[in-house]
């Protein structure tokens, strides 16, 4: 559906690091938020409204909203957070904003991955008596995607060294990736380079009513059912939805997308989610990202990855890159527990 | 808000623990309920927004997710605002339909303490880690340090707490959906057990699990609609110490629903509110926090308050605080707000059953969270504005 007024971009913050022991959470929230405040000339009294996302079993503490809200500049002020990933947040505040019930809304996402093991909290989403004894996890999943595409898609076998390498190179040439993030443990047939490395981030834009530099052409959201047998592992249908919505909302089609964010934790789930949202043609998704199309520039899950955060930042990178350009389109997408059992997907357009 | 109500209402009954039901049974059971309440089934809904708090209280990270009952390819939110949860996701539920995305939205909270060993526990990790625990910082030691507050302040008596208790119990008989449905008297609350100064275990919420689900939909017909005339939401500091000795408000003025209902009723157009209202659910876990509230919704000046409370007391008062019996009924905490919308949005529409309240044109319902951190103020009317 169109946004009943336009939604724009005010400016936008990424940070990452790795355990750093001189910031609390809500540090590293305030941290963020601030920065993208002070980067959009915002003045704090300007915020009317917060969209958060964020996940207790992440934080390390139930409902850690009530410390996070107010760093993210929520003190008395209308502040929602949502157990999602943070694309999801961003499509809330945009319709909050499109709705006319916000004139200037701050959204925040964040995940710390140095505070406790990933694995251990991805293992607790799964169904306690038929998932969890089997020892699923988020890259559990991963690795089941990949075994999948590697029997239906063959190019993926002969791309993915190359794809694996681009990636690499992408993340250290951008060099924000912190020193010492780890990586999650293997799972087959997923190798060392095509798994993420762990991170803490935090993710903020800020939204306003006022013309800037980038605006929000649509957002949409869609789901899958919970079992992994019910779903198309391969073909995620819920992105292609949300996607192909986003961009019908923004009146544009895929052809008009000159650089795809698209959030993947590990570099198959990036490849099919290239796919998923058009592109690149059916099992051409680890060919494309080998041979450098406009995705995920910065990296990607080589730079940094932690969950419920990246569908925020990848929205973030394609703000900032397309402030940068002045020109062009950019699809963003953000999947959530369990396993992108739902997205979100965001289409930004540079305004001349 | 305009031309945007509740069209239907479905909750499951709430119980200590709902050991014959699954998850997704109790979330389908309410969202079947609300949506042939509205006259539509559930392939006509097209954004879901779900409501589930604290995942350590039911042992699965994300539950809604793994007892997914709901049609694929359609948006589904989860929001989690701590005993807010409800009234976030009903929120969402009225952005979503103010946007366009959807001709009807459903808000769905559910609860699922009862699966949790030690829920005061997991409460407890609300708390800061470093600073907190050391002092034994509870939901309880936090109400009572409030109630106290009200006492010394504004001249509340442990009888007040105890005569609102017994209120709630009573009418709570007639809620068809309450986990306690019996008379409990001022003097068996009196003797109940004490369990942080001065509150005693029949001022406090039951634990209670159940769901409770809501249609919200964009220019339905007048039939069966409660409208959404106004909604409020604001979130006030963490620490409670900051809150103390603030000149905008103290710990127990409660200034962020203070501000939530100042704008709800500006959207509303709802004028000289203590006059007009007729049903106030208040969200409140134990007696004595929900006098907080009534200052704050306008109904009384705060030192007024003692005399306000006595005036909701008897069976057929002009102001009808809690007509369901309140979260004293049945506490399902990331529900608990959800069904304060939902009860008032059945008062409006005439659909209340037993628990009915006459000529309810106007009704606000309350949502606090987080250590009262959060607020949320919501105002229904019959009538479309």
């Amino acid at each position: 559906m169109p946004l009943p007024r336009p939604v724009y971009i005010r400016a936008e913050t990424v940070e990452l690091s790795w355990a750093d022991a001189t910031r609390n959470l809500q540090e590293l929230v305030f941290s963020a938020a601030h920065a993208a405040l002070a980067g959009g000339g915002v003045p704090f009294a300007a915020l009317d409204s917060v969209v958060l996302a964020a996940h207790d079993m992440v934080d390390g503490r139930s409902l850690s909203s009530m410390v996070t809200a107010p760093a993210a500049g929520a003190y008395l002020r209308d502040e929602v957070r949502l157990g999602e990933d943070g694309a999801a947040a961003l499509a809330m505040a945009t319709l909050r904003v499109a709705a006319g019930l916000s004139e200037n809304c701050m959204v925040c996402a964040w995940g710390r991955a140095s505070e406790g093991s990933p694995e251990a909290i991805a293992g607790a989403l799964f169904d306690p008596f038929f998932a969890r004894p089997l020892g699923m996890t988020e890259v559990a999943v991963s690795g089941l995607r990949a075994s999948a595409a590697l029997r239906e898609r063959p190019r993926y076998g002969e791309a993915r060294a190359a794809a694996a390498e681009r990636r690499a190179s992408a993340a250290a040439a951008d060099g924000r990736a912190p020193a010492g993030g780890a990586a999650p443990p293997p799972a087959w047939p997923l190798r060392a380079g095509e798994l993420p490395r762990w991170c803490d981030i935090v993710a903020a834009l800020v939204l306003t009513s006022e013309p800037t530099a980038v605006r929000v052409g649509g957002v949409a959201m869609s789901s899958e059912p919970y079992w992994l047998g019910d779903r198309d592992l391969l073909g995620l249908p819920a992105l292609r939805e949300a996607s192909a919505q986003a961009l019908a909302a923004a009146g544009r089609t895929v052809r008009d997308v000159a650089l795809f964010e698209l959030d993947g934790l590990t570099l198959f789930d990036e490849a099919l989610a290239l796919e998923a949202v058009g592109g690149a043609g059916r099992g051409q998704g680890m060919t494309r990202i080998a041979g450098g199309a406009p995705f995920n520039e910065c990296g990607g899950y080589a730079l940094g990855y932690c969950a419920p955060a990246m569908g925020l930042v990848r929205a973030g990178e394609a703000a900032r890159r397309l402030r940068e350009r002045g020109d062009g389109v950019a699809l963003a997408s953000g999947g959530s527990t369990v396993a992108a059992q739902t997205q979100a997907a965001v289409v930004l357009e540079a305004c001349p | 808000m305009n031309g945007i109500a509740v069209t239907g209402v479905g909750q499951t009954t709430y119980r200590r623990r709902h050991a014959d039901r699954s998850t997704g049974e109790l979330m389908g059971a309410a969202a079947t309920a609300a949506v042939a309440d509205a006259g539509l089934g559930l392939a006509d809904i097209g954004a879901f927004v779900l409501g589930v708090a604290p995942d350590a209280l039911c042992g699965v990270n994300c539950p809604e997710k793994s007892s997914f009952f709901l049609p694929a390819r359609r948006p589904v939110v989860r929001v989690n605002t701590g005993g807010t949860t409800g009234g976030a996701a009903f929120a969402l539920a009225v952005t979503m339909v103010a946007a366009g995305q959807a001709d009807h939205a459903l808000a769905l909270g559910l609860e699922r303490m009862g699966q949790a060993t030690t829920s005061q526990k997991v409460f407890n990790t609300i708390f800061d880690p470093i600073y907190e625990k050391d002092i034994a910082l509870s939901t309880l030691s936090m109400a009572a340090i409030r109630a106290t507050l009200l006492m010394q302040r504004y001249g509340y008596t442990r009888e007040h707490w105890a005569a609102i208790a017994a209120r709630n119990y009573r009418n709570a008989v007639a809620n068809p959906y309450a986990q306690v449905r019996r008379e409990i008297s001022v003097r068996e609350i009196e003797e109940s057990k004490l369990l942080a100064w001065p509150v005693r275990l029949y001022e406090a919420c039951p634990m209670s699990e159940g769901a409770c689900a809501v249609v919200v939909s964009r220019r339905p017909p007048a039939e069966g609609a409660a409208w959404v005339r106004g909604l409020g939401s604001f979130t006030d500091t963490y620490s409670m110490g900051d809150r103390m000795h603030r000149a905008e408000g103290s710990l127990v003025d409660l200034l962020t629903l203070r501000r939530a209902a100042e704008r709800a009723y500006a959207e509303a157009g709802l004028t000289g509110a203590a006059d007009r209202l007729r049903v106030v659910e208040i969200h409140a876990p134990f007696s004595s926090a929900e006098a907080m509230a009534y200052p704050a919704l306008g109904l009384c000046a705060p030192h007024d308050g003692p005399a306000f409370a006595e005036r909701t007391l008897p069976r057929h008062a002009r102001i009808r605080v809690n007509p369901s019996g309140g979260p004293q009924a049945a506490n399902p905490v990331s529900t608990a707000a959800l069904v304060r919308i939902a009860e008032c949005a059945n008062q409006v529409r005439g659909r209340a059953g037993a628990v009915q309240v006459d000529d309810a044109e106007w009704a606000v319902a309350t949502c606090q969270g987080g250590a009262n951190q959060f607020s949320m103020a919501c105002v229904l009317s019959a009538r479309p504005g």
